[in-house]
């Protein structure tokens, strides 16, 4: 028998809010976040919307001024990063615990602290710092050379480096333990959980920080999604007739998953617990995002069978749904296969915030659970008339409230990888 | 309780600075050829650094159905699809329509966005002066980019096109931590098996940043040696005389497979892939404690994980890359893990002959720990005329030594203060 893996922390930023209460209150209310492209001059573009969070500077979330001022020097996805997962540590009461504790007891705890984060890898636009030298150059590499040392800083590589949040939690933190960075696009904030949840149950740790963090809005990846027929100019209607693709947005979010027995060693309050995983590809090439359901209902399957639940005890589902028609259909399809009658309560909450890709599992895990909290699930605010394919789902563009305390969240990515999480609510406070 | 699944190593793959396959590879190793030398994929010379270890004569071709593929796929990428290929076909099994959903992919990939060429292309169209004119970006004059481009440069472009060309249908994932990801990559591959997420994984690294980006952001570091008319003695890991790290490029990939159905197909069996310890150094961004703080922990981990006791491992392939920092620290952290044992455990970084591969390099590292139970031989530090006196260990020096090996250890650290150790034992000394 397994010890369970419980949640202990959550925290999420996205353009709906700074919290996760926040941003469950918004889309209850219906709104959607977005805004107009204001990064650069997006006048002659197609696409106007985005769903960017305002002013990020990684101000006030660690004491030490040092720190600060390198994570100043971050990119955005690093900062947003820091902050839901330094948030969700100061949430979990972790620092607390370990400055009560003697150096010796404090070392072996840091030890036994592991860290997993997903994102987005390197972003397009960090390479814009070498335009600079490359138009100086024009083609001749000795000028482009020649020019580095006046256009690019000096620690380029180190400001880019994936696995920044890693670093700087650690060093933020003290934590030791465990660790790996998941660039897999869509499906690397809920690899961060799942990574984490195994890494407990395996004995590699006795509590995991996990990471999900994004920053895709930026001209190179909204030109090519939009030339790839994947943006709406409209407004993201996931499972809708009229859904006509995504809108971007950046965030992050972070849990804190602990083994009961630490949980409960350090009197911790546990605010949920994972039940299982599962994951598949559908081999299908690298800008595929979902043909036939089998992969997603695949993915489905191995996670409900992990967790020992069967479909009728899910009480809601968190669709991927990024209101791109083919992999909303394929993802209908694979629940409608896996659920039949026992159809729950199935909802995406992109519409109000955005795709925001590598976090987008994270963040949907985080609010999954909230939503289990508040027995109250928001609605697909954008829905006007569900799709043909997608009918037998149980969606609401209204809020609804949630009878159980299971839910299960699905994330994609490029390369039709799928992931499917089972996560539960305690009632009482134990799980 | 139920006993935890073994994990066999059935297949290896490489495609490095030394040789296009495993034999290649492995034979210059022993013989000490150097693959460093003066950079010759482009123009070096107005960068401080202009020698690098690089693959050469290469070239990938899939069968006719996945030519297709091709298109996608980026030098680093190409690389990998061929060694994974090579991982494969040494295993005797790849996946079927019955069995693809228990095959997994796990792969530490480099970090590079865009590729140097496509790079070059979209500053000539829209940062004509330097600056993106991001107007021009939605202007069919300009010329668009390139969507397939786009696809070439996501992060599990490697992964994706390793699970469409195989036809892997389970766990798939590219991590990154700097120089720990080849290694991470294959004890995530061991924790796959072990939790019962895929019975068989092509495990592995892959990267490339012998191109101009790569070569300006080491350089700006500071972290290469520059020692450019010695390419050959340029990486010295260990030396007194060591200056910095030398950029390699390729691939290495493994097939892990679970132990029991490895052994009743008769499989050959290089060794048993048996720990797998992580740490973070929680120090600074580019080193690790001198105390060896980290690496430590990461070495114990792994150990524990193999149920293995440190006096059992008979050979490390160290991280050595041939900096000051990083082999000092690694030292102190071999002689508080071993103890009395560190005088006695061989130790040689095969980065001295084929460069620093950075997210493969662990990979590689692993593939050739694998060699070297397999054959009893261990590969041998070059360039290591006059050890650090801070680097006190006993190391395979000028030749290679025959002798059989119970365990073997492999580390690999990162930037970012990532660490990774794999510890490898003795098919012959698997004992049920």
């Amino acid at each position: 028998m397994n010890e369970p893996i419980v949640i202990t922390a959550t925290e999420a930023i996205c353009a709906s809010g700074t919290s996760v209460a926040q941003i469950h209150r918004e889309l209850l209310a219906g709104h959607t976040a977005f805004t107009p492209l204001s990064q650069w001059d997006s006048s002659a573009w197609p696409v106007p919307l985005a769903g960017g969070v305002p002013n990020i500077d990684g101000a006030g979330l660690f004491d030490d001024r040092r720190l600060l001022k390198s994570i100043q020097r971050l990119r955005r996805t690093d900062l947003l990063g820091l902050y839901a997962a330094a948030r969700a540590v100061a949430n979990s009461g972790i620092p607390a615990c370990s400055a009560a504790l003697d150096e010796s007891a404090r070392i072996q705890f840091n030890e036994r602290t592991a860290v997993y984060t997903g994102c987005g890898g390197v972003g397009y636009y960090y390479q814009y710092d070498f335009l600079p030298a490359l138009a100086a150059a024009d083609g001749d590499l000795r000028r482009f050379a020649d020019k580095l040392g006046a256009t690019v800083n000096p620690t380029w590589l180190l400001q880019s480096l994936p696995n920044n949040v890693l670093c700087y939690l650690g060093i933020a933190f003290g934590f030791k333990g465990a660790n790996t960075c998941i660039t897999n696009h869509g499906t690397g904030g809920a690899q961060a959980i799942v990574e984490a949840y195994y890494a407990l149950r395996a004995g590699e740790a006795d509590r995991a920080l996990a990471a999900g963090h994004d920053c895709p809005i930026e001209p190179e990846i909204i030109l090519n999604l939009y030339r790839l027929g994947l943006l709406t100019t409209d407004a993201i209607r996931p499972f809708d007739a009229a859904s006509s693709g995504l809108i971007v947005g950046e965030g992050a979010a972070a849990m804190v998953l602990e083994t009961r027995s630490a949980a409960a060693a350090r009197g911790a309050r546990v605010r949920g617990e994972v039940l299982g995983a599962g994951f598949s590809t559908e081999a299908a090439g690298v800008l595929s995002t979902g043909a036939s359901g089998d992969g997603m209902a695949a993915a489905i399957e191995l996670a409900l069978g992990e967790a020992g639940v069967a479909p009728a005890e899910i009480a809601l589902i968190v669709a991927h749904g990024n209101g791109t028609a083919a992999s909303d259909r394929s993802e209908a399809a694979a629940i409608r296969r896996v659920f039949g009658r026992d159809m729950p309560v199935v909802t995406s909450f992109k519409w109000a915030f955005g795709d925001t890709i590598a976090a987008a599992g994270a963040i949907d895990a985080a609010l999954a659970l909230e939503c289990l909290h508040a027995e109250t699930v928001p609605g697909i605010a954008t829905l006007r008339q569900p799709d043909p394919g997608c009918a037998e789902l149980n969606l609401s563009a209204s809020p609804t409230r949630l009878r159980g305390n299971l839910a299960l969240v699905l994330s994609r990515g490029f390369g039709v990888m799928n992931c499917a999480l089972v996560i539960k609510a305690p009632r009482d406070g134990h799980s | 309780m139920p006993s935890r699944r073994r994990v066999a190593i059935t297949g290896l793959g490489l495609v490095t600075p030394l040789g296009n396959s495993v034999e290649e590879t492995w034979r210059a190793l022993l013989e000490g050829r150097s693959a460093i030398a003066p950079i010759s994929g482009f123009d070096p010379s107005g960068f401080p650094v202009r020698i690098a270890a690089e693959v050469k004569n290469f070239s990938y071709a899939p069968p006719p159905p996945y030519r297709k593929l091709l298109k996608y796929a980026a030098r680093h990428v190409r690389f990998a699809l061929a060694a994974a290929t090579q991982a494969i076909e040494d295993c005797g099994q790849s996946p079927r329509p019955d069995n693809a959903t228990r095959w997994g992919c796990v792969a530490g990939s480099g970090m590079m966005a865009n590729n140097f060429d496509d790079l070059v292309r979209f500053q000539r169209c829209f940062a004509a002066n330097g600056r993106l004119a991001t107007r021009l970006l939605f202007d069919p004059a300009a010329g668009m980019p390139d969507p397939i481009a786009y696809a070439r440069n996501q992060p599990n472009a490697g992964v994706a096109l390793m699970a469409q060309r195989f036809g892997i249908r389970g766990y798939t994932g590219a991590v990154h931590t700097a120089c720990a990801s080849g290694g991470q990559a294959i004890g995530r591959g061991l924790r796959l098996i072990r939790r019962g997420s895929a019975d068989m994984v092509l495990a592995g690294g892959f990267d490339s940043m012998v191109n101009p980006i790569g070569l300006a952001a080491f350089s700006l570091l500071g972290a290469l040696s520059d020692c450019n008319d010695t390419p050959s003695r340029a990486s010295r890991p260990f030396d007194r005389t060591r200056n910095g790290f030398v950029l390699g490029e390729g691939a290495g990939f493994m097939v892990l497979e679970e132990w029991e159905s490895a052994r009743q197909r008769g499989a050959r069996i290089y060794a048993e892939l048996a720990g797998d310890g992580n740490s973070l150094s929680s120090y600074r961004i580019t080193d690790s404690h001198p105390s060896g703080d980290g690496p430590i922990q990461a070495m114990r981990e792994a150990l524990r994980d193999a149920n293995a006791q440190p006096d059992e491992v008979g050979y490390i392939n160290a991280h050595g890359t041939s900096t000051i920092m990083n082999d000092r620290s690694e030292c102190a952290a071999v002689n508080a893990v071993f103890g009395l044992h560190a005088r006695r455990v061989q130790v040689s970084s095969t980065k001295s002959l084929m460069g620093h591969l950075i997210a493969g390099a662990g990979a590689v590292e692993a593939v050739i720990c694998a060699l070297a139970i397999h054959h009893s031989t261990l590969p041998f530090s070059a360039n290591l005329e006059h050890p650090d006196p801070q680097c006190d260990l006993n190391f395979v020096r000028d030749r290679p030594v025959q002798c059989r090996l119970g365990l073997a250890m492999s580390n690999s650290f990162g930037f970012g203060g990532s660490n990774n150790s794999l510890v490898f034992r003795n098919p012959e000394d698997v004992r049920q």
